[in-house]
């Protein structure tokens, strides 16, 4: 008796759930006009769940400018979050939940790229424009735009932008064309240098030797006397952070401090970097798709308009969210209604101006977004602007 | 070319050194427990944050921080030998392993909780180059060779005359009979082990100038580097260890020259595979002795 009424109980609560799981995407649906919808997928739990902080935070503060100024066309942006907890399931799940129950027309999201790869057919089959600020894996605007998933934008720049910028400034402005590789033995590592490849030998940019080190690695002084001996003149490396102080000490050991300079990213500019070996960072170029120290009147009123808001500094994902929202509000304005449809339209002919510089999309949906560059002199990260480069997809 | 096979073998002498340091306490501390001390590369990081503590937080000189940072492993080695190598003495192997890596765990963890978990910077030290020979070397490398060989030394006098070395070796032979003659087992276990843990710590500051990054899971990477030397150099093997450190280091410097640098570490490891397929016992002996 007591598993009958706690069975009927069951169908009934889910009944009941069921319907009103429906009805407020139904209401959504009523309201729409009133509001734009808006979704933000990031990691707010989890190991990344610090990243996902800071993309709420800029996407937050954007929101509250734009609906403090009077919203767009007259409509206010309602922002909704939804954890992914970086992992491409939950992503998923985050993903439907906008969807479904909050009736989003908008999505940003994720952080992680794996997240946002998982998340694309979902956002494709429910024809809601996903929007990415923060993933730089490249096969993500691959397959967007011509290349497939018609509803994903990219607003954020791709580890092949990166390896494309550097080669091209070290090339143009520094005159470099021996080039040895050392870089980290992963994905981000391997998958920068195989982007190198690509676009060196239009710079008359070679290779002379290319090592992979394994995480954890200290003893770089075979490969550095390699490249002492072969005449490269910078060496690519795409690194971890904490390996860059080695490598220097290690330069300025084998006296390539001066001689070769290092390119690529791995955290060249910290304080605690250039101090470990300040003759061998000398010269070092590293590209970001920002950081704080940009100098631009809208990026540093943004710096400071976050750190009062929120009494820390922004970092790149606080930036990129706060940059992609504010986007996203001149393509609804541009479209002059929210209609998700009109708003894609907008989005692929957009001009639009961004602290860093003017932002416009390729037929794969992606951002043709500049790379800041720094370089290191007189032991400081001095900006050397923003670098633009068009990437070239392969012909299918 | 010949140029560079020698400026390779040279980079491999001063790795092999450091290794040779670590491994040979860990060696004697097989000798006399039969047990591999797996926490023995988190002495290595003690003493490595030792210095870099001694030098950033209480404003030390690097060769003082060297004296801090010893001493300090020192005191830790002997209370965890008091409370558990002490203990081991006549216990089966799988105790040993346990208890090693349980160490291992809680104070690597332990300097993770108390400095967390990121990277340091190592500030001392004397990195700038000299040209030896016509190569360029940081001061800090000779200083490691040099200080090895004066270890080695000493290791060497010390197990062939002194009281301990004597004791040492006895017990390494026969646990028994130094009961019957009166040899103090426990306290020879006890006192190898501390010596070995100053050792490695010894080195962990020599190496953390050209090393340069401090963290809390250092120690594990050298732990599996000291376990090929120490099967080739023979288990409990002074001498061996030292020349199989010195193969070790030599054959990874090359390595890491002509096929690459990511295929590093696989020597030590594809050294330890065929050395205990083929000669488990160690290079330098031909039959095994435990």
């Amino acid at each position: 008796m007591t598993q009958t009424l706690t069975r009927r109980m069951l169908c009934i609560s889910t009944a009941i759930l069921s319907i009103a799981g429906v009805a407020p995407s139904l209401t959504a649906r009523a309201y729409a006009a009133d509001t734009i919808k808006l979704g933000i997928v990031a990691p707010m739990s989890g190991p990344n769940a610090r990243y996902g902080g800071f993309s709420m935070h800029g996407a937050e503060l954007a929101v509250k400018e734009i609906n403090d100024a009077g919203g767009i066309n007259g409509q206010k942006i309602e922002l909704f979050n939804a954890d992914s907890q970086g992992t491409p399931v939950e992503g998923v799940s985050a993903t439907r939940r906008l969807i479904d129950q909050d009736g989003v027309d908008f999505i940003i999201g994720d952080v992680s790229s794996s997240v946002t790869l998982a998340m694309q057919p979902v956002a494709e089959d429910a024809e809601v424009l996903l929007l990415n600020a923060a993933s730089s894996n490249p096969k993500i605007t691959y397959q967007a735009g011509v290349g497939g998933f018609k509803w994903t934008y990219r607003n954020y720049p791709t580890d092949e932008n990166r390896a494309l910028v550097v080669a091209k400034y070290a090339a143009e402005q520094r005159g470099f064309t021996k080039f040895s590789v050392l870089s980290v033995d992963s994905d981000y590592g391997r998958s920068a240098i195989t982007f190198t490849k690509k676009y060196l030998p239009d710079f008359k940019g070679e290779i002379l030797s290319e090592d992979y080190y394994k995480e954890g690695e200290v003893d770089f002084r075979s490969v550095l006397a390699k490249i002492r001996d072969n005449g490269a003149q910078a060496i690519i490396m795409y690194g971890l952070a904490d390996t860059t102080p080695i490598v220097a000490r290690q330069m300025l050991e084998l006296g390539l401090a001066g001689k070769v300079v290092l390119i690529g990213n791995g955290e060249f500019n910290t304080e605690k970097t250039i101090k470990s070996a300040p003759k061998a960072m000398e010269g070092a170029v590293e590209a970001a798709a920002w950081l704080p120290q940009y100098d631009s009147p809208a990026s540093k009123a943004f710096v400071e308009k976050f750190t009062t808001t929120y009494k820390e500094a922004p970092n790149n994902h606080a930036y990129v969210h706060w940059d992609t929202v504010n986007l996203l509000a001149q393509a609804i304005k541009e479209a002059g209604t929210s209609d998700k449809n009109k708003v894609r339209e907008a989005l692929s002919k957009i001009k639009y101006t961004s602290p860093v510089g003017e932002v416009t999309f390729d037929d794969h949906n992606q951002a043709r977004l500049p790379m800041i560059l720094l370089q290191i002199e007189d032991g400081k990260p001095s900006i050397k602007g923003a670098y633009t480069a068009e990437i070239q997809y392969p012909a299918n | 070319m010949f140029s560079t096979i020698i400026e390779q073998v040279i980079n491999g002498i001063v790795t092999g050194s450091v290794y040779a340091i670590v491994a040979v306490g860990m060696t004697m501390i097989f000798g006399v427990l039969r047990a591999i001390n797996f926490a023995h590369g988190e002495y290595y990081m003690l003493g490595t944050f030792g210095a870099w503590f001694a030098i950033d937080y209480l404003g030390l000189s690097y060769e003082a921080s060297i004296v801090v940072a010893v001493l300090s492993t020192t005191v830790v080695a002997y209370v965890v030998g008091q409370l558990v190598m002490r203990r081991m003495v006549g216990a089966p192997a799988e105790s040993g392993v346990l208890a090693t890596l349980g160490i291992a765990l809680i104070l690597q963890n332990t300097v993770i909780f108390v400095f967390g978990g990121g990277y340091k910077f190592f500030a001392g030290g004397y990195i700038e180059p000299v040209s030896i020979l016509g190569f360029s070397l940081a001061q800090q490398r000779i200083i490691i060779l040099v200080v090895c060989l004066l270890v080695f030394i000493g290791l060497e006098l010390m197990v062939t005359y002194s009281r301990l070395g004597m004791a040492m070796r006895a017990v390494s032979q026969n646990i028994q009979c130094c009961g019957v003659v009166g040899i103090d087992v426990p306290q020879v276990v006890l006192r190898t082990f501390v010596l070995g843990a100053a050792l490695a710590s010894l080195s962990g500051v020599l190496t953390a100038p050209v090393n340069v990054s401090v963290y809390g899971g250092m120690g594990e990477l050298i732990t599996f580097k000291t376990l090929p030397i120490i099967i080739m150099g023979g288990l409990g093997n002074v001498r061996g260890t030292f020349y199989a450190a010195m193969i070790l280091g030599i054959a990874e410097s090359l390595v890491a020259t002509y096929i690459g640098l990511q295929f590093r570490d696989t020597v030590g490891f594809a050294t330890l595979i065929l050395m205990l397929m083929w000669r488990p016992h160690g290079l330098f002996s031909t039959q095994a002795r435990f």
